[in-house]
């Protein structure tokens, strides 16, 4: 038995959210045509359908792009210092993919880990992800290789899947909520009940496996001086575009902004990929080069992370391929390393 | 001196060392007043005025900002003022393409002779900038940003 | 074309000419064109040619991971070679320390997707390289003179900039709020456009800070009108820094604007010829001066 919602129901009850003073966020069209996961005004901003993802990712819901951390003003000699109180907003994603879902679990592992990191807490605690399941897929997409797929609930609250047409003649959403904050959000809301003999909801079945994990944790234990690394990501230009559309990447820099009377001190997001990332204040870089960054990244990504917190830091979605300039992106890279380790060449 | 709604401008101006600043002195020293609204910040040519100078300005709470410096062929080191010239005739077009308000920003050869010159400026800039009211919208882009 | 290319790098390769090849490949089917760096004669089959390689190959001579490499062969289309004449003047590599390979453009078919590259392309004035080692292919017939610095396509070429200038400066700066606005600081702009070459870029800057990082309209704006100024008179128009945003932001309409300025106030465009002695860092008695109060 599933629960059903119409389109037009489910845009009125986005507006009614919208209305209560939630903020809800969901893929929106921009001027020149690229969708990103944006802030909504109305519900008509939403697109629910005629693309694969969106060219970011949701985690600026609960890792924004900047945030103030704490304020202070010069008093003569003294300075104080004002706490910033973290945005309890209520949150709505809504259309979520189910990889960007996933990285949400994901990332709790870090932000809870030797700190509790109270900003990303509150946030979390006030988002709750409504995620649409895939019904296609693009060269980019791997989410099959990383153990997700197109339907995964991982970090999702409730799912939509969109049935071309249920009993009422217009685009219907099943709807199945996988958590008690979905439950609060579709209780009772929903259309009615359909037995699931009625509506065909069809799911894609993902991409097909483009690499295996533990060939490429493999190849990352035993190849860490390899020529491959500078050959497979020559290309590189050290740009942000990847780690900062990136569902699971989180590094951030935290920096002081302000003039004589005071200022902020605000966390903003960086990027291992920027040539000053890894610089220490001596002016020595352990990673000076692009190769060396490009294999930090792959590194924390599939080996580091897992050993840390049993997770994959990569939900697969692509986001990081579509784009890079270069057409890089780990999705490249990876299969660049597969392809070394399933020829089993022992590089020096 | 401020009118109804207490409004006071503030206005930043960039002033070289050698021409502009010293017509400001002598606007002093000859007990020329001129409104209190402008913020003199000296240096040495104009041709080392960085246009991250003006947007700086305007981030600081700036209603207007005023560039200026010796007049062509008089400049303390020869040529940097036509190289700050040529870059006021570039830079004017990007801020103008961004939606600046261009009667805000202002460009002006003062020599170390002008001081009636500078007093007049600056009242006439003072009064121009009081009417067009505060930069509002580059406080909110500002404000957006804490 | 691409034989002739491929028979060409190879020759260099064997005979040692050149260290590497940057050019472009397309290991995937499914990928857009990437740039690719061959540095065994064997590997040479690897390069591709369509009207798909927008990338601009000039942004890697500057890099220090290719210069270790040797001296490259770089392919260049017409607006790329363009960047390596900016690139020359300001002595960031001699002439004979790079060898350059020059591809006729056919004219790229527009994507109707409304694909600022198309926009480019239409108002081209140098279709087929002027100044390459060897040039492969040749211009169509009735495109735009070679070798030519005037501005034969000027009233097309800044057609989008005019009609955005219709607007009033409210509604200006509220397009370009909501533009910017959407701007992470990715830097993607920066690390692909080839005049951005400095070792330690002035945002990266922090005692003090002349701008600030955060991904705030303040930020965003301070960002976008030092990069563009910083190009005044450099930006050859090639359009990567659109093209690699994520955002989708039209960086072009900035680019243009100190392009058309420069056109209209100094008779320059960036990168047509090497004598001509940059339009910042130059001045002239003549100059006019009607803004100046």
């Amino acid at each position: 038995m599933s629960d059903v919602i119409s389109k037009n129901d489910l845009l009125r009850l986005v507006d009614q959210w919208l209305a209560e003073g939630k903020r809800v966020i969901g893929p929106v069209k921009m001027g020149d045509g690229v969708i990103l996961y944006a802030p909504v005004a109305v519900s008509g901003q939403l697109v629910l359908d005629g693309f694969v993802h969106p060219a970011n990712s949701i985690k600026e819901a609960v890792f924004p792009r900047s945030e103030t951390i704490y304020t202070y003003t010069f008093n003569g000699q003294e300075i104080e210092l004002s706490d910033v109180e973290p945005d309890c907003t209520e949150c709505i994603v809504i259309g979520a993919r189910p990889c960007d879902a996933a990285s949400l679990p994901i990332l709790d592992h870090l932000f809870n880990w030797d700190y509790q990191d109270k900003f990303y807490n509150a946030r979390r605690a006030a988002t709750t992800v409504v995620t649409l399941a895939c019904t296609e897929y693009d060269d980019d997409c791997f989410c099959t290789s990383v153990g997700l797929g197109p339907a995964a609930n991982q970090g999702s609250d409730a799912m939509l899947s969109s049935a071309p047409d249920g009993a009422h003649g217009t685009c219907v959403f099943e709807v199945r909520a996988l958590t008690d904050k979905g439950q609060a959000l579709f209780g009772g809301k929903t259309g009615g009940k359909t037995s699931a003999a009625e509506i065909k909801v069809p799911i894609s079945d993902g991409p097909a496996k483009k690499f295996d994990t533990v060939d490429i944790e493999t190849f990352l234990k035993n190849n860490y001086e390899s020529e491959a690394w500078r050959d497979i990501t020559m290309r590189c230009l050290g740009c942000g575009a990847c780690a900062y559309n990136c569902p699971t990447c989180h590094c951030f820099d935290i920096v002081d902004e302000g003039d004589a009377a005071g200022g902020r001190r605000v966390k903003n997001w960086d990027s291992c990929q920027f040539g000053q990332f890894t610089v220490h204040a001596s002016g020595h870089n352990p990673r000076a080069v692009q190769a060396q960054r490009q294999r930090q990244r792959i590194q924390h990504k599939f080996r580091i992370y897992p050993e840390k917190f049993g997770a994959i830091l990569c939900t697969g979605c692509g986001t990081c391929t579509r784009n890079c300039p270069v057409g890089l992106g780990v999705l490249n890279t990876l299969e660049a390393i597969a392809a070394i380790a399933r020829a089993s060449i022992e590089v020096k | 001196m401020s009118d109804t709604t207490g409004f006071e401008p503030k206005i930043v101006a960039y002033v070289c060392n050698w021409c502009t600043y010293l017509g400001a002195d002598l606007a002093g020293t000859n007990r020329l007043e001129y409104p209190p609204n402008v913020r003199i910040v000296r240096l040495p040519c104009t041709g080392r005025i960085d246009f991250n100078l003006i947007i700086k300005g305007f981030e600081m709470g700036a209603d207007a900002v005023i560039v200026s410096g010796c007049h062509p062929g008089d400049c303390h080191y020869t040529a940097g003022n036509y190289h700050a010239r040529r870059r006021w005739t570039l830079f004017r077009e990007l801020l103008e393409t961004l939606g600046f308000e261009m009667d805000r920003i202002h460009f002006a050869w003062i020599s170390a002779a002008e001081g009636k010159k500078f007093q007049q400026f600056i009242t006439e800039i003072t009064e121009k900038t009081r009417a067009l009211g505060p930069y509002t919208a580059y406080r909110e882009i500002c404000e957006a940003s804490r | 074309m691409i034989d002739q290319l491929r028979q060409t790098c190879k020759k260099l390769l064997e005979e040692g000419a050149v260290q590497v090849v940057i050019g472009y490949g397309q290991d995937k089917p499914s990928m857009m064109p990437h740039p690719v760096f061959i540095t065994k004669p064997e590997d040479t089959d690897r390069l591709v040619w369509n009207d798909l390689c927008f990338a601009n190959l000039a942004a890697y001579v500057t890099r220090k991971e290719i210069k270790a490499l040797g001296k490259p062969a770089v392919i260049v289309k017409g607006c790329d070679e363009r960047a390596l004449v900016v690139l020359e003047q300001e002595s960031q590599f001699t002439r004979d320390g790079i060898y350059v390979i020059g591809m006729a453009c056919d004219s790229l078919p527009a994507s109707g997707m409304g694909n600022p590259r198309a926009a480019k392309c239409a108002s081209c004035a140098v279709r087929t390289p002027r100044y390459a080692d060897v040039t492969i292919g040749e211009a169509a017939v009735g495109s735009s003179a070679v070798g030519s610095s005037s501005c034969s396509t000027a009233d097309t070429e800044f057609a989008d900039l005019d009609e955005f200038m219709k607007k009033t400066p409210a509604e200006r700066l509220a397009y370009w709020k909501v533009e910017l606005s959407r701007c992470v600081k990715c830097y993607a702009c920066r690390e692909v456009c080839p005049m951005c070459y400095c070792n330690r870029c002035l945002v990266d800057k922090n005692r003090p800070t002349a701008i600030d990082t955060s991904a705030t309209i303040k930020g965003n704006l301070a960002w976008h009108i030092a990069r563009a100024f910083h190009q005044a008179g450099r930006c050859v128009g090639c359009d990567e820094c659109t093209r690699a945003c994520p955002a989708g932001i039209n960086l072009r309409l900035l680019n243009q604007s100190l392009a058309k300025a420069a056109e209209r106030a100094f008779a320059y465009k960036a990168g047509m010829d090497k004598e001509t002695p940059p339009v910042i860092g130059s001045y002239s008695l003549e100059d006019k001066e009607s803004f100046i109060e």
